[in-house]
């Protein structure tokens, strides 16, 4: 076991709908997806943004893609319109949540490097 | 098998103009979708139209048009646009001059308004309904009210379609949804309606709309992707390749820049999603959760096995408020030092403030470099940095506070710690808030009508 940050396991693109910013979370393998699935839970979520979500997380599953919707409530200071972030958007969000550290098996974290290396190669 | 292609020219406005000329010239496509409206613009377009009733449309459909039509034209090339925003009268009356500028005439406008809800808000709430924020939960619109600035249903497909049958060559929309820009040239085309025998084709169109709406977002912009993007600086926008049973190929320009694999598009699928397996849009709900992707070629996905449920009897009603105003700054501090200078000009802003008696709702300092954007998801490392940044920002309800916090940060530039620099101020801008909520269909009227150009 070995602790790793989310960017090692997975990508993440993060937008706005008002108040709530989503990220979705990408495994880079079907072995990550499950992993993920298991240790990512709303609280540790919540707890990881510290003060920046106030409200709920949710975490929808979408096995069929091996991708996770992280739902963050109150997390863009009111919105776009009307936000103090520089960010009004939450773009960063995603990006921000791939410095998470995690705990995985050397042997997945090993699979998902391999997996990046191709897919980022264009060769796939 | 019968096969609709469908591009998608623009995401927002002040997108790039090429790439959807590059698609008209050699897209192959049949339908071009052009979405400019963002949350904030219609309130925006509002105030534009208020000012002078003839504005209130997007002006970027003017040189658009006469970039464009030239090309659709003898291509016959439909394209939809919501350009019109506040204002699709007055945006098709101007487009109507670029047609016989160009001499391009015969040409049919299909002009669709009536998501402007401002006019009938109260009678709307006299019949019962109550406007609750999706985003708070506050039950009505009641302690709002006096501020309303805008309020647009964000419509669907049915006016769009009903121009297509009117065989209109280009339509010009109000707040139609980004979605049913797609949806709809797909419906009429593949003759589905909203009975139960084509829910799960609206879904797919409701879901591969979703997917090629956000222009240059599915095809190697915003992309975990970035480093294998092809010429990203001459992107091509996405194309939808889209069969009867409402599969798709996700494709792009030929010989146009950019990428589309599973992964972009999966970046799009989620992005800007809140429930995946209820994506709600007003001419159906999409359930990602079936969806099936593979790659069928170099920049060629193909979707499958798409569902959902019947349209929702509501539509998403997007009201503005005017809701004080915002001010900001910035200053940027070279080392030695750079980040107890950033501390030292914080404490020295607070103190001043205090001075000043100034009263803010809210007020954020962010230390550029350091946590603009990782917050207090980190904590701050007292270690060397070449430079730091301090950006300040306060939300008044007076012009006049949040004009101190523009004024205080200028201060800076000759109080402030050695090297503090600095760029232009920027100005106070008056905050529109965004209350989201849902209106009842039957209640929105929209309405369309045929522009002939002869």
């Amino acid at each position: 076991m070995k602790m790793v940050q989310l960017k090692e396991l997975a990508y993440a693109r993060s937008g706005d709908k008002g108040d709530v910013c989503n990220v979705g979370i990408m495994a880079k393998t079907k072995n990550v997806y499950e992993f993920l699935l298991k240790s990512l839970t709303p609280e540790k979520i919540k707890a990881y943004y510290k003060g920046m979500v106030k409200g709920d997380v949710e975490i929808y599953p979408l096995p069929n893609i091996d991708s996770l919707q992280i739902v963050l409530r109150q997390s863009l200071g009111g919105g776009a319109t009307c936000t103090l972030r520089f960010d009004q958007t939450g773009k960063s969000m995603g990006p921000v949540l791939l410095g998470m550290v995690v705990e995985a098996d050397d042997a997945l974290i090993d699979e998902a490097v391999n997996a990046a290396a191709t897919i980022e190669n264009g060769t796939y | 098998m019968k096969k609709v292609r469908i591009g998608s020219g623009s995401a927002f406005w002040g997108d790039l103009l090429e790439p959807a000329v590059e698609m008209a010239e050699r897209g192959d496509v049949q339908y071009i979708g052009f979405d400019h409206l963002a949350e904030l613009t219609m309130a925006l377009l509002n105030r534009m139209k208020l000012k002078n009733p003839k504005m209130g449309y997007i002006p970027d459909i003017i040189p658009w048009m006469k970039k464009l039509l030239p090309i659709t034209k003898p291509k016959q090339i439909k394209m939809i646009t919501n350009a019109g925003g506040a204002n699709p009268l007055q945006a098709a009356l101007e487009v109507k001059n670029v047609v016989n500028d160009l001499g391009l005439a015969p040409m049919k406008i299909g002009v669709i308004s009536g998501d402007d809800v401002l006019p009938y808000l109260d009678e709307i709430r006299r019949q019962g309904v109550k406007f609750t924020n999706m985003d708070t939960g506050e039950e009505d619109i009641d302690r709002v009210r006096e501020d309303i600035v805008a309020a647009n249903a964000y419509t669907g497909a049915d006016e769009i379609i009903a121009e297509l049958k009117n065989d209109a060559d280009l339509i010009i929309t109000g707040r139609v949804s980004d979605n049913a820009l797609y949806v709809g040239p797909l419906m009429y085309e593949f003759g589905w309606d909203y009975t139960d025998a084509y829910v799960n084709q609206i879904a797919a169109a409701v879901t591969i709309g979703h997917i090629i709406e956000c222009s240059a977002c599915v095809t190697g912009g915003m992309s975990n992707m970035w480093r294998i993007s092809e010429r990203p600086w001459k992107i091509g926008f996405p194309i939808l390749e889209v069969f009867e049973n409402g599969d798709a190929i996700v494709t792009k320009t030929p010989n146009s820049g950019g990428i589309v694999n599973t992964w972009t598009v999966k970046e799009h699928l989620l992005y800007e999603v809140i429930d995946p397996h209820n994506y709600l849009m007003p001419d159906g709900i999409a359930d990602f959760s079936t969806i099936k992707l593979e790659e069928s070629g170099r920049n060629r996905v193909k979707v499958s096995n798409m569902s959902g449920k019947k349209r929702p009897d509501t539509l998403k009603l997007c009201i503005g408020y005017r809701d004080g105003y915002i001010g900001e700054g910035m200053v940027l501090f070279p080392a030695p030092d750079a980040l107890e200078k950033a501390r030292f000009s914080e404490k020295w802003l607070r103190e001043r403030f205090k001075l000043l008696g100034v009263e803010f709702e809210e007020l954020r300092i962010d230390y550029i470099g350091v946590n603009t954007l990782h917050g207090e998801a980190v904590e701050i490392e007292d270690k060397h940095y070449n430079e730091v940044g301090m950006r300040v920002a306060g939300k008044a309800k007076t012009r006049q506070a949040a004009e101190a916090v523009r004024r205080e940060a200028t201060h800076l530039w000759t109080q402030g710690p050695i090297g503090s620099s600095f760029g232009t101020p920027m100005n106070v801008r008056p905050v529109i808030r965004l209350w989201p909520t849902l209106v009842p269909r039957d209640a929105v009227r929209t309405k369309s009508q045929l522009m002939e150009v002869k």
